[in-house]
């Protein structure tokens, strides 16, 4: 049986400023989850890290694993790549004052 | 059919345990058990030109579907209706979010068409309290256009179902359908894309005799599942009938948003499925499973 595969759109064309997450996803079915950031825009203001989060209920979240710089420039794109992750998983960041990110954010599945 | 055939594919579908709780018309033109994955059932992605910034205000913030095990902090994974997985709607936490499943498909005959699924919903459990007038509604269309050859006065077609379970804080409980149709909008510069957003809250009427009381059961992490039932006519654009659990309703007052037939949308046979929060929590709508049959 050929293995499932999915690719899932959890946060398009939103700004992140401050405290930001793209929306949970339940992903109990797969083994391994690879997030994608694209920036749409130019970034505004100092640089910023994202990180995976994975929780027991998809409201109690806990960091996993570590981070990555979000992109830059325009149609720039960074991976994180996440595994034994339970079933609830997000992005998340946490922006300087003055930051601002338009994001397209894809996590894929398998 | 002759007799024969007839009793021997009844016999086989209430032989199968996966089909034998649908009622299908006599061709099956889907069958989605979400333990195979998503069936199909995509996103909603509105129109737009050049950007996203492009898409109607409706359109930006729609979630779209996932595959869920119904968990919850206080009983763990509840499982589907028959195997592991479900498909999830679940929209942001925020008053009036919206979250859409859809299927696109097209037609090979304008026949009747039977919608059947089985359904639950709930808020996201964020507080240990009934919670039962968090969700607004969770409903389903089916979004049609004549085939190419129907010539002039074709129409594409779009009837649109829900239960409002509840407005501003207020158990409401009853089936409603829309006929209203929006206003279109162009759609970026390129004068070549529309949109019109139909999932609003505007426009919605009660459907005849159409209260109805479900399962909601005791707490936010006990679910049941419910069984829908709706069938429309592709040939007439006309509602049969229409079933939810041991209600059937009447039908003859259901209509449904009606356009000129559009330029590329030729025997389009698109069928969604959406929820809505009432208040600043997640609303969750799973389905399984979903059968489409067709008389042909």
């Amino acid at each position: 049986m050929l293995r499932e595969s999915s690719t899932s759109v959890i946060t398009r064309n939103e700004i992140w400023r401050g405290d930001s997450a793209s929306e949970p996803i339940e992903a109990g079915w797969a083994r391994e989850a690879i997030f994608f950031v694209r920036a749409l825009r130019p970034a505004h203001g100092p640089l910023a890290q994202a990180f995976a989060e994975i929780s027991p209920d998809g409201m109690h979240w806990v960091r996993e694993g570590s981070g990555i710089t979000l992109p830059e420039q325009q149609d720039a794109v960074v991976a994180l790549r996440v595994s034994h992750f339970g079933n609830w998983l997000r992005l998340r960041t946490v922006l300087p004052d003055r930051s601002e990110y338009a994001v397209l954010v894809t996590v894929h599945l398998k | 059919m002759t007799p024969d055939a007839i009793s021997l594919r009844q016999a086989l579908l209430h032989a199968d345990p996966r089909l034998s709780r649908f009622d299908p018309l006599p061709r099956i033109l889907s069958f989605d058990d979400f333990d195979r994955g998503h069936c199909g059932w995509s996103p909603l992605v509105g129109n737009y030109e050049g950007s996203l910034d492009t898409l109607l205000p409706g359109y930006r913030e729609l979630t779209g579907p996932m595959l869920s095990t119904l968990s919850h902090w206080d009983g763990g994974s509840h499982g589907s209706y028959d195997g592991s997985y479900a498909l999830k709607l679940a929209t942001r936490p925020k008053c009036d979010a919206l979250s859409v499943g859809i299927k696109r498909l097209t037609f090979r005959k304008a026949c009747p068409v039977r919608l059947e699924f089985y359904m639950t919903f709930k808020p996201e459990a964020t507080e240990p309290v009934l919670s039962d007038r968090d969700v607004r509604s969770v409903g389903f269309l089916f979004d049609l256009q004549v085939g190419d050859r129907v010539g002039a006065g074709g129409q594409r077609v779009m009837p649109h179902m829900r239960y409002l379970n509840s407005s501003d804080g207020v158990l409401q409980q009853k089936w409603q359908f829309k006929r209203r149709s929006p206003t279109f909008q162009d759609i970026g510069d390129g004068a070549e894309t529309v949109s019109h957003f139909h999932l609003d809250d505007n426009g919605w009427e009660d459907l005849p005799d159409g209260n109805q009381r479900l399962c909601y059961n005791e707490i936010a992490t006990k679910v049941n599942w419910h069984y829908v039932r709706f069938d429309f006519d592709i040939a007439s654009m006309r509602a049969l009938d229409f079933q939810c659990n041991d209600r059937r309703f009447d039908v003859a007052a259901f209509d449904s948003i009606r356009i000129p037939a559009m330029k590329n949308l030729w025997c389009m046979l698109n069928v969604a499925l959406f929820a809505q929060a009432d208040t600043d929590k997640r609303t969750f709508f799973y389905l399984d499973s979903v059968c489409l049959s067709g008389d042909f």
